[in-house]
């Protein structure tokens, strides 16, 4: 009995249709820029995949050109040194040139060579 | 004919819409639309209401379509979203219940006056239910859905729910008794 009341209600609750052209008016209420679902999570994809690897491999290269970069910079700035060093020892050893050939001629002005009679008288 | 639409219709079809072919959606919203329409005419109590709210779930359906799994799923997803819908517009709208059920009497204009007069009643009375108590009586007689999905669905305890139908069938027998719509003898 409770089960024929049961049934009364589903045979008194059965679906019905919507008006006429529902379905046609739905789909000419749909979004004109919007897609599907799927169809807008393959467009955004690329940002999805931009925020989800893109960062951090920027991020990696950033770091990877900055490292290169003061490698880089770390070499020139050794071989300036280097160059200056050299340069300096040059001119170091052009200035003890120049001064050993002062000194020579300084030390033949105080003590002239001896004459030519000198050598005899002396043997 | 929805509902058999709905059951032959094969999987392609989904994954048709999915990837954007706006006919195979079109069929889907066929095949289940007279369901959606049915669940908001008898929330809600009026038609234009309806109507509005099987097309606001057929546009979350149109852009929630990539987490739709399977057709089986489909059914399930447009059924939650229209009563949980319709749910919350009542609450939204509380006097918008009080409305005879137009939709019904047209279904029923070709029967015999005693069942339009109980078809008229059964609406009224469902009416009176709260939309909990009426949402679960619609899933469970309209949509033949069972206890455990329509708990699902709702967001609710299995129990609740067999409160709710228990509760609802014996005061809506009790008041077509009372309006001699129905006989004594098909009480419990």
């Amino acid at each position: 009995m409770n089960e024929n009341f049961e049934n009364e209600l589903r045979r008194r609750l059965r679906p019905v249709e919507p008006p006429d052209g529902f379905a046609e008016r739905l789909m000419q209420a749909l979004p004109v820029d919007a897609k599907p679902a799927l169809m807008v999570a393959f467009a955004k994809r690329p940002t999805a995949r931009w925020r989800q690897f893109g960062m951090p491999a920027a991020l990696a290269a950033s770091l990877l050109v900055a490292v290169m970069v003061g490698q880089r910079v770390g070499i020139e700035r050794e071989m300036r040194a280097e160059q200056q060093g050299r340069e300096a020892s040059m001119k170091l050893m052009q200035a003890l040139r120049v001064t050993s050939q002062k000194l020579d001629l300084a030390y033949e002005a105080v003590n002239p060579p001896p004459a030519a009679g000198d050598e005899e008288n002396r043997s | 004919m929805s509902l058999h639409v709905a059951q032959s219709m094969p999987d392609s079809v989904l994954l048709q819409a999915r990837a954007g072919d706006v006919r195979a959606f079109a069929s889907l919203v066929r095949a289940h639309q007279g369901s959606v329409f049915s669940i908001g005419l008898r929330m809600l109590n009026r038609r234009d209401a309806a109507e509005d709210l099987a097309q606001d779930v057929f546009l979350q359906l149109y852009r929630k379509l990539d987490s739709i799994e399977s057709l089986e799923h489909l059914g399930f997803w447009l059924r939650r979203v229209a009563a949980n819908l319709a749910i919350d517009w009542l609450r939204r709208l509380p006097n918008s219940v009080t409305q005879p059920l137009d939709e019904n009497v047209e279904a029923a204009a070709q029967e015999p006056e005693g069942d339009l007069l109980m078809s008229r009643e059964l609406m009224r009375l469902l009416g009176e239910l709260t939309p909990h108590a009426r949402a679960v009586m619609l899933l469970r007689y309209q949509e033949d859905r069972d206890v455990a999905e329509i708990a699902t669905m709702l967001d609710m305890p299995v129990n609740t729910v067999k409160s709710h139908i228990k509760r609802s069938l014996t005061a809506l027998r009790g008041r077509m008794i009372g309006a001699q719509l129905i006989d004594c003898e098909e009480l419990p």
